[in-house]
């Protein structure tokens, strides 16, 4: 091994300028795989983040038949040490709240809403825990104000102290009105999350409400593998109730997520399967150059698939070369784009859902893997035909040329 | 009478040029026995070459049967081949045939390496022939670097070093000059008064002469084969 080894290092360097300019485009394809990779699951995990904050958590609890009717009537009892006992560290937070459709009004416009009963000291693991305030923050879980979303209040032309009345129906079916006071608006990720939710204190809506009831049981895990143990926890801890996960609650996401990793491997596949035509081209130049040569080894008496091992073994080397380098340089790529790329100026309809408009790129080690792997892979299999076609010829016939 | 190193009966060979069949032998018979020094001599297509690559398992005959060291070549798979070329046989080849990233040293361990030698014994052999043929200085050196005779000789250290039972070499003096042709003779000379039997494809009369044997071909038949000199 060691002598072919040493044949394919020293074979290498005999053609310098056209290995190295292949060396170059290797690295090229690789980094640039790797880059596009880290944008594309940015965007991927973005999405994800997105849902989740979006008061969807990773899983949920609800009563049954809340998914199809928000209703107040479809609500549940939650005691505490329902919760079940979830290994340190898998669980971020938990938030119960109450949410039902609501109508919202100020002096001069009404709008339909979603009415959110929160206890603000659990809501870190949704928007509203990191949003931009103005004015104040919810105190508590009996607080009787509202948190308004900045693009509603600019809707209904209202402002910080400001009144507004809502409207909602109560647990015994009849609407239930209340005027609240704004104590502040939140500037969220998306105008369409803005648009949409009015916070205000839990109890606070329980009272309005005439329940002791919430509507859902938001659970955030800390770690996206640990959504499922988390869910067959609550389920075995809930066996009356609904539970589902973001998947299940927010399936267009989830389509998504899978289509971006689809999308990685197609856009791998397209720039290495280029790359490869290229390197079978290279590597059979390389090798029919010497084909007097080789002829010559199988003569002395070198097995055939000894060749192959020779002609794969340069492959690998360059290869292996190409995918450092070009991991290198994607390292270098992620590290100058690390702090996120701002398309604010592109991205009105991704704010509307409640993505970011910030692409922050994220670099998954089993990408780098998989791509490195996949690359040399790939180099191998592009080494099998070009020393097919010099095995085919007979050892006395390459003497010959 | 010791065995045969070579037994040639009926060896048939023809080719197709341009759909015209060429018989480069026709019907040879051929003994080569252990400590010979024979000389496959003959003009442009009589069929020297063809018998040497056929004796060396590079070719295969249409008719006849060929055995080397005892075993039936015609039996042999390419694999079982090759095998027999790299511990049987050593071949020196009419261009020298080195592998030019490889310094001299290496070109000779190749052969070695291929056989699974180990690397300290690769070493201590390849040295000692190379010494042996006066190039102790050019161990390191790349075939580019060594004159056409210094690489002839660098090819016969490669043929010889694993001790094949025999050594064929095809028009070895083709590239060389007269003075350089006398020195590899005379080294072959030598091998052959050691015991190594060497068999032969030439039209230089200078290696014809120091030939012990010399088997001459017609237009793909033996036309004379007999001895030359004495041993």
């Amino acid at each position: 091994m060691k002598l072919l080894f040493q044949l394919s290092i020293r074979n290498l360097l005999r053609n310098k300028r056209r290995n190295a300019m292949l060396l170059v485009a290797i690295a090229v394809a690789v980094a640039g795989v790797n880059a596009s990779n880290t944008l594309l699951r940015g965007y991927q995990y973005g999405m994800l983040e997105s849902a989740i904050n979006n008061l969807t958590g990773h899983v949920k609890v609800m009563a049954e038949g809340y998914v199809d009717d928000p209703n107040v009537k479809h609500s549940f009892q939650l005691n505490s040490e329902q919760l079940p006992q979830l290994p340190v560290g898998m669980v971020v937070g938990w938030a119960d709240r109450l949410r039902v459709p609501a109508v919202i009004m100020s002096e001069r416009e009404t709008r339909g809403i979603e009415l959110v009963g929160v206890d603000p000291a659990k809501e870190s693991i949704s928007f509203i825990g990191e949003a931009k305030i103005e004015g104040e923050f919810l105190q508590g879980a009996d607080d009787g104000r509202v948190l308004v979303g900045k693009e509603l209040a600019r809707q209904l032309q209202t402002a910080v102290g400001r009144r507004l009345v809502l409207i909602a129906q109560g647990a015994d079916g009849l609407n239930r009105e209340r005027g609240y006071r704004i104590a502040g608006t939140y500037d969220a990720e998306g105008t369409g999350l803005e648009k949409n939710y009015v916070f205000v204190g839990l109890n606070s809506l329980q009272a309005l409400l005439e329940t002791e009831a919430v509507t859902e049981l938001s659970v955030r895990v800390d770690r996206e593998e640990q959504r499922l143990p988390a869910k067959s926890a609550l389920r075995a801890a809930f066996p009356d109730l609904q539970v589902k996960d973001w998947r299940e609650l927010d399936p267009q996401v989830a389509e998504m997520f899978k289509f971006a990793d689809a999308s990685l491997f197609i856009w791998f596949f397209l720039m290495m399967g280029a790359l490869t035509f290229g390197l079978v081209n290279s590597l059979i130049a390389a090798v029919m150059e010497r084909v007097k040569e080789l002829g010559m080894m199988r003569a002395l008496g070198m097995q055939n698939s000894t060749v192959l091992v020779q002609v794969v073994l340069e492959s690998i080397i360059l290869m292996t070369v190409g995918v450092v380098l070009g991991t290198g340089i994607s390292l270098l790529i992620y590290w100058s784009i690390a702090d996120g790329i701002d398309l604010s100026a592109y991205a009105e309809g991704a704010e509307m859902v409640g993505v970011s408009s910030i692409l922050q790129p994220v670099l998954l080690s089993e990408d780098v893997f998989l791509v490195a792997v996949m690359s040399i892979i790939l180099g191998i299999l592009a080494s099998f035909y070009p020393a097919w076609r010099v095995i085919k010829i007979r050892p006395l016939d390459a003497l010959r040329r | 009478m010791t065995d045969p190193v070579v037994i040639c009966r009926g060896v048939s060979r023809t080719y197709q040029q341009e759909s015209v069949p060429v018989h480069a032998l026709r019907q040879v018979d051929l003994t080569v026995y252990p400590g010979e020094f024979v000389s496959l001599s003959g003009p442009s297509g009589s069929g020297k070459s063809t018998l040497l690559n056929i004796v060396g398992g590079l070719d295969r005959p249409d008719e006849g049967s060929v055995s080397v060291g005892g075993v039936d070549l015609g039996e042999l798979s390419e694999s079982k081949l090759a095998d027999l070329r790299l511990h049987k046989l050593g071949f020196v080849f009419q261009a020298y045939n080195l592998i030019p990233v490889l310094s001299a040293l290496e070109n000779v361990e190749f052969i070695m390496q291929l056989q699974g030698v180990s690397s300290a014994e690769r070493a201590e052999r390849a040295t000692a022939v190379l010494d042996r043929l006066g190039l102790a200085d050019m161990l390191h050196r790349r075939p580019g670097e060594l004159s056409g005779g210094q690489q002839q000789r660098v090819a016969v250290a490669r043929a010889i070093v694993s001790e094949p039972v025999l050594l064929l070499a095809d028009e070895p003096s083709a590239n060389l000059d007269s003075s350089t042709t006398k020195d590899l003779l005379e080294l072959l000379k030598q091998l052959n008064e050691e015991g190594m039997t060497i068999v032969t494809a030439t039209h230089d009369a200078m290696v014809m002469s120091y030939a012990l044997r010399q088997v001459h071909l017609l237009d793909g038949r033996i036309e004379h084969d007999g001895q030359t000199r004495s041993a």
